[in-house]
């Protein structure tokens, strides 16, 4: 089954937060502040929100790629 | 340091637009980003979102150039004055101390200290706000977030009010008032990390956080402690203050938007967010650049210092669908409204749990309020953007009514 990998570009993240404040159930915060995928394969429904996390980011830091592994 | 006015960002770049308004400041901005700017001192003007972005992040680009220091400081303030690897070094330290799960320890008290604040003139029907509210809250949670007594803000205060408007004529006698000034307050200072440390407790409060944080075994040296609070009084006490200013001058005069807020208050994030994009309280900031390099349509020499408008980046209608409106809960609002890349605001998410936080107690106690009729909240041109005096009206209640 075809699915979205959500991945963050370490070198450009500057720990904004808001990936993990819109969308806790993708994202969450570490012990820094700066964010940790939580659901590295985002699932059909999913999807909204993971692209809604790339949009807000200041950052442009995360990216949505196809994944045919369903990793 | 007698260039100093020369290096750092003083006058608003957008007042140099025709259509600069202080009150409602969101046009200027756009028509500064509307096509590359010099402002009269020959310093660029960066206010399309992407270039900033991408300038912040480039290599070649630091906060300070080694040499002169914003704030009244004598030495580079940490973290804003440093960058690369030291830079990297003290925000491992620091962003700890003010990530999510440690400053959501203080939601309580923020709560309670609303309640205290609103007692005092709850009953009244009007205040002015700035000083009564927004100017109070952020001090008092400033020194429960340091561990230290509710008497001792007036510490803080003096020396923030000596920093960012000193006493003087001259500017070399301004620098001179706001080093006294910073002399006092790191002999106060002083006092206490003793007390501390010979309590053998840290704490778990930030002073117990600065005493025993530590990178590979490096721990912060009692001159750290002391930059770091220095810089954190001026930064964390103004632009709260600030922020939640403009915020609810922005409210009062949106009855529907507020009050959709408080019949919703798990709204009240993004539309902070949003409104903290429109307001964008620290409107703009100082770079320097070490070396030559190009970048979208600019050229950029090694030793120049440019300004960065995030008021503007802000409003870029190529960031932003319909900028100039506020849509509360506003998708891809990627704002910069706490700068970005490696000096994005130490404090965002102290400040947005305090603003956040506040306005759902305030709320509470007073959901229904509008600017005084027969005046008006006065916004500063300059520097950090707030609403003082801020004439607030609402229906009067009983003190006890909570």
């Amino acid at each position: 089954m075809t699915s979205l990998r959500i991945t963050i570009d370490d070198e450009l993240c500057a720990g904004h937060g808001r990936c993990y404040s819109l969308h806790p159930e993708l994202f969450e915060a570490d012990d820094r502040g700066y964010p940790i995928v939580r659901q590295v394969a985002v699932s059909v429904e999913g999807t909204p929100g993971a692209r809604d996390a790339v949009e807000a980011c200041p950052e442009s830091a995360i990216t949505l790629s196809s994944s045919s592994e369903g990793t | 340091m007698t260039d100093a006015t020369a290096t750092f960002a003083l006058a608003n770049p957008a007042s140099h637009m025709p259509s600069f308004d202080a009150t409602a400041p969101q046009r200027a901005y756009q028509d500064l980003g509307a096509c590359p700017f010099t402002g009269p001192d020959g310093k660029k003007v960066l206010a399309k979102r992407a270039d900033i972005v991408q300038f912040n992040r480039h290599p070649a680009v630091r906060a300070s150039d080694g040499v002169h220091f914003p704030l009244g400081a004598t030495e580079p303030l940490i973290p804003l004055g440093l960058d690369g690897a030291e830079h990297r070094f003290y925000r491992a330290l620091l962003d700890p101390l003010f990530a999510p799960k440690a400053i959501a320890r203080l939601k309580p008290a923020v709560r309670s200290l609303v309640d205290e604040l609103v007692d005092g003139f709850i009953a009244d029907g009007q205040v002015e706000l700035f000083g009564r509210f927004c100017e109070a809250l952020p001090g008092a949670i400033f020194v429960e977030l340091l561990g230290l007594p509710a008497s001792d803000l007036g510490h803080f205060v003096q020396f923030k009010h000596a920093v960012i408007r000193p006493q003087g004529e001259t500017v070399e006698e301004q620098m001179a008032y706001a080093e006294r000034a910073g002399d006092v307050m790191r002999a106060y200072l002083n006092q206490v990390l003793d007390e501390r440390e010979a309590s053998g407790e840290p704490g778990d409060d930030l002073i117990g956080g600065f005493l025993s944080t530590s990178i590979d075994g490096r721990r912060l040296a009692r001159a750290e402690i002391l930059n770091i609070v220095y810089l954190l009084v001026i930064a964390g006490l103004d632009t709260v203050a600030a922020s939640l200013s403009c915020i609810i001058a922005w409210l009062a005069e949106h009855p529907s938007e507020r009050a959709t807020l408080v019949a919703d208050p798990s709204l009240l994030p993004q539309a902070v967010e949003e409104l903290l994009r429109f307001e964008s309280p620290v409107m703009y900031g100082s770079r320097y650049v070490t070396e030559d390099f190009e970048l979208n349509d600019w050229t950029f020499t090694a030793g120049e210092w440019v300004d960065v408008v995030w008021a503007a980046a802000n409003v870029d209608p190529g960031a932003f669908d319909d900028p100039l409106a506020v849509q509360l809960t506003r998708s891809r609002n990627a704002h910069i409204g706490f700068a970005s890349g490696p000096h994005r605001c130490l404090g965002s998410n102290l400040a947005r749990m305090e603003m956040i936080t506040a306005l759902e107690q305030f709320h509470v106690r007073i959901p229904d309020y509008w600017i005084t009729p027969g005046e008006r909240p006065s916004f500063t041109a300059h520097g950090v953007r707030l609403a003082h005096p801020l004439p607030l009206s609402f229906t009067p209640r009983s003190g006890d009514s909570r």
